[in-house]
């Protein structure tokens, strides 16, 4: 979950995202989630990095 | 817009569908809640993007500092930017100063609970939300075709459900 734009502050850095790689684009990207694809290609075939 | 009962009890599941908003109309504020669907949603910050991805049953709630008809059209708005055009979802820095001038914040996932005294050093996962008093302890949670409400009085809630 996250919110946003609170009236309070928000520490972001301690979000915990993991990154990924896409097989099928090589885009990586950080995601927070369960079924996550590639933002750029959709594609499911990703892999966590860390 | 219709009107749904009221209820003296603090837990209750309530059915919504897709294109429908449930709106929780305090004394002081507004709180409004769509599904968010599967899908993936960015969070922005100063430097650095994050793809939030939401499964079904998931949701989005919009709490607004603000209880008349304008702050309920304008939580149906948020949340049509948020859901229908993906708007990029946009966490300030810490101290800035446009933090005090919002009047609407916006959360995301399976669970949220609403929370008037939220100090600095809150993070994202911790799953709260930023509300007005008579909020303060409500969980909102995402279930099958629903939405299940606790720990808040329902019976001093005007509960109403909209077309998205």
């Amino acid at each position: 979950m996250c919110s946003v734009g609170d009236v309070t502050n928000v520490d972001v850095s301690r979000l915990t995202p993991n990154e990924y790689e896409c097989l099928d684009c090589n885009n990586k990207f950080k995601g927070l989630g369960r079924r996550v694809t590639c933002p750029s290609c959709k594609s499911s075939n990703v892999k966590k990095l860390n | 817009m219709s009107k749904s009962s009221t209820d003296p009890d603090s837990d209750r599941t309530v059915a919504i569908d897709f294109d429908e908003i449930l709106y929780l109309c305090g004394r002081d504020s507004v709180i409004g809640i769509v599904k968010a669907g599967a899908g993936q949603w960015f969070i922005e910050t100063e430097d650095d993007e994050i793809v939030l991805f939401t499964e079904e049953d998931d949701l989005f709630v919009a709490s607004g500092f603000g209880a008349d008809e304008r702050m309920i059209e304008g939580i149906r708005c948020m949340l049509y930017l948020v859901r229908e055009i993906g708007s990029p979802l946009i966490v300030l820095s810490k101290n800035h100063p446009a933090s005090g001038r919002l009047r609407m914040v916006v959360s995301a996932g399976r669970e949220t609970t609403i929370e008037c005294g939220i100090t600095p050093g809150t993070h994202p996962e911790q799953d709260v939300l930023c509300g007005m008093e008579e909020f303060d302890g409500m969980r909102i949670a995402g279930v099958k075709d629903g939405v299940q409400l606790q720990n808040v009085g329902l019976s001093k809630i005007d509960m109403r459900k909209s077309r998205m």
